[in-house]
């Protein structure tokens, strides 16, 4: 269909469209015409990627003027096929209606490992040494050797690719990952290279967090993205953790072991280097004497490494003279490894801030600040003057360089913790040293300096006035939207109380009180004889899930729910975990029944879905608050106080609700489905806690639901599965209308847009 | 409303009652004045908590509408089997033991598979019904395939009692056992009857799915407490239709969903030619010796016009040379089902206005069109005589009448 929003003519490709998807694309439309940063909350399942896309293609085609191209970012590499194969469905749509006109470029980018077409190098397991086996294969130091022995192996790929040089070019059109490998090999060019080269001209990129958010690869892949570019994060719930995430660093005894492994190395490369070829060492000295920064004029294949820190705090400034020399830049590597082994070895946890770990650091190792922040490039530097090619190998002194660089350049928002073990298990010694940053506008910043527009949209941002906040900066437009329902499909419900009339809960000082326990698997045990299919619980911490199944385990309870439904646990092995999900998924397929228990904040609360049949209801045993007595949160909290005047209370109760938003908003996916929610833990009920649920659930949690004991929840569980159970009508009744055709959309512009909506 | 620990306690008080349930009269005093009411049913809570009667008639009228129009889209010249092969499938699993449909789930089955039974009979004096029951994971056959309400009736009416799991994949390789063997005009139909929210097999189901697909028997489930995905795709494979009850009166129109013909598979439906006779009553008083029962029985029987063997009852076959054996009312009554009346138009109360003025009163019943307040409400419109019909009148003529009177008078007129 194709309406009009304001000035632009919006082409969506289904016949129907859903009024939330419609405003979505109004506010989104004011904030690209007001060319500033919005926030917008929409539950999943009504559409959000197809709005988003649709609305901002459209927006550049009616405005040819101002060509805008959107950088569209996902967390998994699956979400990403996803977006594009939505993407392709549109621009088909497009192409019809308007000719080759509409045609656009956009693709996908991923990482070697899933780009990659080379069979030997495919061989390779992990990300790294994909990467590795690649540029063993096409650094220029390697080609250039192959020009002249042809004995040595080169990719035929990436040969072509260069080859055919200027014509490497992809017809417009939407290529995902898979796309690209087909075209790849049909041409025989390297697809990551290809697309490498077309993310400059492409109207659509899709890409992963990480290649705007990490200053390491951004560097190097981002930074030639226009300013008028559209930046949007789909599933944007955790950004603040990836933004920390992106520039913090852990330094354990088996890093710093891997790291005098590499210094070794490095000088034995040196040694061999100074025998047989030392005027290559040379001409790096002269290079950086000179102040050549080595990144410039690379070969696309050399560049693997960039400064971990963001751009705008690199100093444009020459390499300082006493680590020029090799020798001398190993030196200082090696006194700051030495100094960093020392510091592990502690009895007790230390934290302190930057300053005045880079003040030891010089009275101790004789490193000053200006060294530390050169050790990155001055690393790289040195790699590619040895012509080192197995990367892999050597991340560990990488991570060393990583640390020292940012350690160096920030002085405020991180501070670094030294723990000699775990707080959770004291008896077993594993020293780390981290670096952590605390302030998530830090890596997000230059994203938002760079770019027009930046979108963050989830299903999940209540409460959406504290992201602003966190990764301080003003949206134009930050707005919450509900769905609309022809029927009411979820069915939250707060559970207080167990069958017993006592109050269950997870917190501490109720946590071993083994009525607690029974009343959560007396809860659960009557679950699984009502509910159909699927069951998902989610537990707040592994710990804690271990010790409720034991117990469950000792009282029968476990084998009470294996009269009804067979039993899943995830595990942290992601092998075993997939496992299981396999069978769980078989087990409701089957109409066996099953129960799957999982863990707030796990790989499978993040990214596995859990609709339809695979999950009927969910059940949320606690509340999933961050482990508070963690150096690195309790840090992190101060910071905020400190900075943006946040309240720690406010800070993790916001944290812990919007896990808890997503573990239970797995359970629904579109519209069609159906599904319960039972928040088990008095906490919920106050109303400090639940406000800050977002809206979509909060508007069907009725008052009545508020303060449950067992069986009143099983009582509602029935009627709710029965109701929903009966056939319904897809287009909404009466008033309520939940899916617009063209012609309601006309009559919509002609009224005025606002009364009819909501 | 009760919890299942009270459930579990009571559990042998429980099957003692179930045992006085079985026909009906074992209900306390103060049970059975609220099973016949249930006057806090016709009570919802609204949003701001207050109490107030559920506007049961247009939700119903809503319902039998969209079933009207699901039956009707592909109406217009559709082949129906008339002569059905039914299983029905109880479901006597633990499950069935639950006291959320009063006394429980099993007593209420019992009691409106008999009620289907008879109605069965009544619509469809061709077809034959078998009964299957579940329990402890294994299907067992309660009575053979057989055209006799009576003989089912009197084995649902003994001892019953529910244990252990369901098991679907069990229940429907027995049925199709028995089905496979079924001439090819006869329509396979099983239905089941699902209390369990689980199913315990002893293989893959899906592969068994697939196997009553490919024998073209059209499975339906009646679920009692929610939706289960492997009975959904069970009735999308095969055709049938998968419901669930809310509560007893909703189950009872569920299971009479089931009694009309359903519409024949297409690639199934080849015209037959079916041998058929049509015995002749036994005159009064005189004595012969009965081929069902094998006893001497004086008058009330029927004579098959081939062998010129008696038989007690009709619709069947002859025990001596295999004649399906009929009267001719029977296959009168089957003709409704061919030739159905179109759907009728509804008239939103606006549209009404708009037009020009429409009758106060029902064409059917005479009974004014108009709300309490004059404000008019729903009606409906035959499209061929456009007549105007309040909504029980709708339903009546639909469902029991048969017959559009507005069309009716035209013609006599």
């Amino acid at each position: 269909m194709k309406f009009q929003i304001e000035d632009v003519t919006v082409y969506f490709p289904y016949d129907n469209i859903y009024p939330e998807q419609y405003s979505y694309m109004v506010e989104l439309k004011r904030a690209l015409d007001a060319k500033g940063h919005c926030l917008l909350e929409m539950p999943t399942g009504t559409g959000k990627t197809i709005a988003l896309l649709s609305l901002i293609t459209s927006y550049s085609l009616s405005k040819p003027q101002r060509q805008v191209k959107l950088i569209y970012c996902t967390r998994t590499v699956h979400e990403m096929e996803k977006t594009l194969a939505e993407l392709k469905l549109l621009h088909n749509y497009q192409i019809k209606h308007l000719g080759p006109a509409a045609g656009i470029l956009a693709i996908g980018l991923s990482s070697r490992k899933n780009l990659c077409v080379n069979p030997t190098v495919l061989a390779a397991e992990n990300r790294d040494s994909v990467d590795a086996a690649c540029r063993k294969l096409t650094a220029s130091w390697v080609r250039a050797l192959a020009a002249e022995n042809p004995n040595v192996p080169t990719c035929e790929f990436f040969e072509n690719y260069e080859r055919a040089a200027s014509a490497a070019v992809l017809p417009p059109g939407v290529y995902t990952l898979q796309d690209l490998r087909a075209y790849g090999r049909e041409k025989g060019w390297c697809p990551y290279f290809l697309a490498r080269h077309m993310v400059q001209f492409a109207n659509v990129v899709v890409y992963s967090y990480q290649y705007l958010l990490d200053p390491k690869v951004a560097g190097i892949i981002s930074k030639e993205m226009q300013k008028e570019s559209v930046v949007v994060f789909d599933e944007a719930h955790n950004i603040d953790n990836v933004c920390i995430e992106a520039l913090s660093v852990s330094v354990r005894s088996k890093t710093l072991d891997g790291a005098s492994r590499n210094l070794s190395r490095i000088n034995q490369e040196i040694e061999r280097f100074k025998a047989t070829d030392a005027g290559r060492l040379r001409a790096e000295y002269n290079r950086l004497v000179e102040g050549l920064a080595q990144r410039g004029n690379l070969a696309a294949t050399d560049t693997w490494l960039a400064n971990p820190a963001l751009p705008d705090d690199i100093l444009k400034e020459a390499v300082p003279g006493n680590i020029r020399r090799a020798e001398h830049f190993l030196h200082v590597l090696r006194r700051l490894v030495q100094y960093l082994r020392g510091r592990l070895d502690t009895e007790n946890v230390e934290k302190e801030s930057p300053i005045s770990f880079v003040a030891s650091l010089n009275t101790h190792a004789g490193i000053d600040q200006k060294t530390l922040k050169f050790c990155y490039d001055r690393l790289h530097s040195l790699m590619l003057t040895l012509e080192i090619t197995d990367t892999d190998e050597f991340l560990h002194i990488q991570t060393i360089c990583d640390f020292a660089t940012l350690v160096g350049t920030y002085s405020r928002g991180f501070s670094i913790i030294i723990e000699p073990f775990d707080e959770r298990m004291p008896h077993i010694p594993d020293p780390v040293l981290q670096l952590s940053c605390h302030d998530a506008s830090l890596a997000i910043k230059p994203v938002f300096d760079r770019f027009q527009s930046v979108v963050i949209t989830s299903g999940t941002l209540s409460p959406i006035d504290l992201y602003p906040r966190l990764l301080n900066f003003h949206p134009v437009v930050s707005r919450s939207f509900t769905m609309s329902l022809t029927r009411d499909c979820i069915c939250p419900m707060v559970l207080t109380r167990g069958s017993d009339q006592l109050p269950v809960s997870t917190k501490f000082d109720m946590r071993s009180d083994p009525g607690v326990a029974r009343n959560y698997g007396k809860l659960l045990v009557e679950m699984v004889s009502v509910v159909p299919d699927g069951i998902v619980c989610f537990f707040v911490s592994y710990s804690y899930m271990d010790g409720i199944i034991n117990s469950w385990n000792e009282t029968g309870v476990l084998k009470e729910i294996m009269q009804h439904k067979l039993v899943f646990i995830e595990t942290q092995d992601v092998v075993e975990t997939t496992l299981a999900l396999d069978n769980y998924r078989r087990a409701c397929d089957c109409g066996r029944g099953a129960v799957f228990f999982s863990v707030a904040r796990g790989k499978v609360a993040e990214g596995i879905d859990f609709d339809r049949h695979y999950g009927r209801l969910v059940i949320m045993f606690g509340i999933p608050f961050q482990y508070t007595l963690s150096k690195i949160l309790i840090a992190r909290l101060e910071y905020l106080r400190d900075t943006f005047q946040i309240k720690e209370g406010d800070f993790l109760t916001f944290d812990a609700l919007r896990q808890a938003a997503q573990c239970v908003g797995r359970v629904i996916r579109s519209k069609a489905d159906y599904g319960m929610m039972i928040f088990a833990d008095k906490r919920y009920s106050r109303h400090d806690k639940r406000s800050k649920l977002p809206g979509w659930i909060l508007s069907h949690l009725r008052d009545a639901n508020l303060n449950l004991s067992t069986d009143m929840a099983l009582h509602i569980a029935r009627e709710f599965l029965r109701k929903m159970a009966q056939p319904y009508d897809k287009t909404g009744t009466g008033g309520r209308k939940t899916l617009l055709s063209q012609e309601d959309l006309e009559k919509m512009a002609e009224n005025g847009v606002q009364e009819m909506l909501f | 409303m009760s919890t299942a620990e009270k459930r579990q306690s009571n559990g042998e008080a429980e099957e003692d009652d179930d045992d006085d349930d079985g026909d009906g009269h074992g209900l306390d005093a103060w049970e059975r004045t609220y099973t016949d009411e249930r006057s806090w049913e016709a009570l919802q809570e609204d949003e701001s908590g207050l109490l107030r009667p559920i506007d049961n008639k247009i939700i119903h009228h809503a319902q039998y509408r969209r079933r009207l129009r699901s039956l009707s889209t592909t109406a217009a010249r559709i082949q129906k089997g008339l002569i059905r092969f039914l299983y029905i499938v109880v479901d006597l699993s633990r499950a069935a033991s639950e006291m959320d449909f009063r006394p429980s789930r099993m007593v209420v089955i019992v009691k409106h598979v008999e009620a289907f039974v008879r109605e069965f009979f009544d619509q469809n004096p061709l077809s034959q019904i078998g009964l299957v029951t579940i329990k402890d994971g294994v299907a067992h056959s309660l009575t053979e395939l057989g055209g006799s309400p009576e003989s089912h009736i009197k084995a649902l009416m003994g001892k019953m009692e529910c244990s252990g799991d369901s098991s679907l994949q069990n229940a429907l390789n027995l049925v199709q056992g028995y089905l496979d063997q079924i001439p090819s005009y006869g329509h396979r139909e099983v239905l089941i009857l699902c209390s369990a929210l689980s199913t315990c097999d002893p293989g893959d189901i899906m592969e068994t799915i697939k196997q009553c697909k490919k024998s073209k028997i059209r499975c339906s489930v009646i679920g009692l407490s929610a939706e289960m995905f492997i009975c959904k795709h069970l009735c999308q494979e095969t055709g049938g239709i998968y419901s669930v009850a809310m509560d007893e009166v909703h189950f009872k129109e569920l299971m009479l969903e089931h009694a009309p013909p359903p519409p024949a598979i297409a690639e199934f439906a080849i015209a037959n030619l079916i041998k058929m006779g049509f015995p002749q009553r036994v005159a009064e008083g005189s004595i012969s010796i009965c081929s069902c029962h094998k006893e001497a029985k004086v008058g009330d029987g029927y004579i098959c016009p081939r062998c010129k063997a008696r038989v007690c009852e009709l619709p069947t076959e002859c025990r001596i040379c295999g004649l399906t054996l009929v009267s001719s009312p029977h296959l009168a009554r089957s003709y409704h089902h061919l030739f159905p009346i179109v759907p009728f138009d509804e008239v939103s109360p606006r549209q009404n206005v708009l037009h020009h003025r429409p009758p106060k009163t029902c064409f059917g019943c005479q009974q004014s069109l108009l709300n309490p307040g004059n404000k008019p409400s729903l009606c409906v419109a035959c499209p061929k005589c456009k007549q105007y019909f309040c909504i029980d009148c709708d339903i009546y003529i639909h469902e029991s009448l048969h017959n559009c009177p507005g069309c009716d008078s035209i013609r006599h007129s």
